[in-house]
């Protein structure tokens, strides 16, 4: 069974930007790469790279300080090296922010929990073990979670994330 | 084990020093120098950062780029910034023109023991920050040279960096003899100082 499929850059961005998101702060993602390709050429969302993951989380929330609508853009393996940030920043500090996380090597044919492989396997129990809700994107349709994500972040005060199932096309 | 570097300004010299030319700015404090500035100066454009060693400089170029208008200053610490050397690279990529980060170095990791900092006595933090590519980046051992010089550097378009080389201060951490609390299962930790901060600071900064 096929459980997920590419999600296009195009309607992506346009999920995106129809949030209101002003920033996408991003450490580059081979799985994401089609999306930043295309967000690195628009003026709106500003896209801002940062060398670390854990500077994205710090970056988002001093924007949201400043008043602006930050996504963080990362990979799983970013994650895994950010979370003292994402604890000590983004969910102790209670930010509003959108985490879009890549599973990088995710078989379309498995879900993630399935996998031999830590980095695709742990990323779900992870952000569980943080209490950080999140939402698998597994196709076209489900770019709709972008807006059931921020508005949930902004509900509990604290972030959400996205899980993109597949590399972006 | 090296030892510290010679260093001839006091941290309360210093925070002085920047509190005579604070006007509108947002400062983000952390470590030892942290306490000093919050009792002494404590607006509400301040943020404080505790628990997330290496985040201070990049949580206040996140203001910056918010508020462009608005100046940021970050003071912050040796250790900390050891933590997080690529967000020198980061801060110098984005460019930030009204943004000074000041890092007191003081050559330990002062509340955990005085343990030294890795390569003290022979590394720059402002030679790192000139080749990450910050606009400026000097620094100082005494506090003459750095008041002589500090209104000219608040002129100059970030991102700016200052290094400077401090007396050590700060008490070793104590582990609070509070009777534990018990997280109820299923409910959210209480929030951080942080997030009942910055709050006034989104406001402050709205007027």
């Amino acid at each position: 069974m096929i459980y997920a499929e590419s999600i296009p850059a195009e309607p992506f961005l346009n999920a995106i930007q129809s949030v209101g998101f002003t920033d996408v702060v991003a450490v580059p993602d081979t799985h994401q790469r089609s999306l930043i390709d295309i967000l690195s050429k628009h003026e709106t969302p500003r896209f801002i790279q940062a060398a670390t993951e854990d500077e994205a989380i710090a970056i988002a929330a001093g924007l949201i300080v400043g008043g602006r609508i930050p996504l963080v853009q990362i990979q799983h393996a970013g994650l895994y090296a950010s979370v003292n940030h994402l604890r000590g920043i983004a969910e102790d500090g209670r930010f509003p922010m959108v985490l879009l996380i890549g599973l990088l090597s995710r078989d379309a044919e498995l879900l993630p929990h399935e996998h031999g492989g830590s980095m695709v396997r742990l990323a779900q129990p992870l952000l569980d073990t943080f209490d950080i809700p999140h939402y698998l994107m597994e196709k076209e349709d489900d770019l709709n979670f972008i807006e059931l994500a921020y508005q949930s972040a902004l509900e509990r005060e604290g972030p959400v994330a996205l899980l993109v199932g597949v590399a972006t096309s | 084990m090296n030892n510290p570097i010679p260093s001839k300004i006091s941290v309360d010299a210093a925070l002085n020093a920047l509190d005579k030319r604070r006007e509108d700015q947002v400062v983000v404090s952390t470590m030892t120098v942290m306490k000093p500035w919050r009792e002494q100066f404590e607006s509400d454009r301040d943020l404080f950062c505790v628990g997330f060693m290496g985040g201070a400089s990049t949580f206040g170029l996140g203001v910056q780029l918010a508020r462009p208008d608005v100046p940021v200053w970050i003071f912050d610490g040796d250790g900390s910034l050891a933590m997080q050397l690529g967000s020198l690279l980061t801060i110098a990529n984005a460019a930030p023109r009204k943004f000074l980060h000041i890092v007191f170095h003081n050559g330990i990791y002062a509340t955990s023991g005085a343990q030294p900092v890795l390569a003290e006595g022979r590394m720059s933090f402002a030679e790192m920050a000139k080749g990450a590519g910050y606009a400026e980046a000097v620094r100082f051992d005494d506090i003459e040279s750095f008041e002589l010089a500090l209104d000219d550097l608040l002129e100059v378009e970030g991102p700016v960096f200052i290094e400077l080389l401090t007396e050590p201060t700060g008490e070793s951490f104590k582990s609070p003899n509070n009777v534990p609390v018990v997280h109820p299962e299923g409910e959210r930790a209480l929030p951080s100082a942080l997030a009942s901060r910055w709050p006034i600071v989104n406001e402050s900064l709205q007027k």
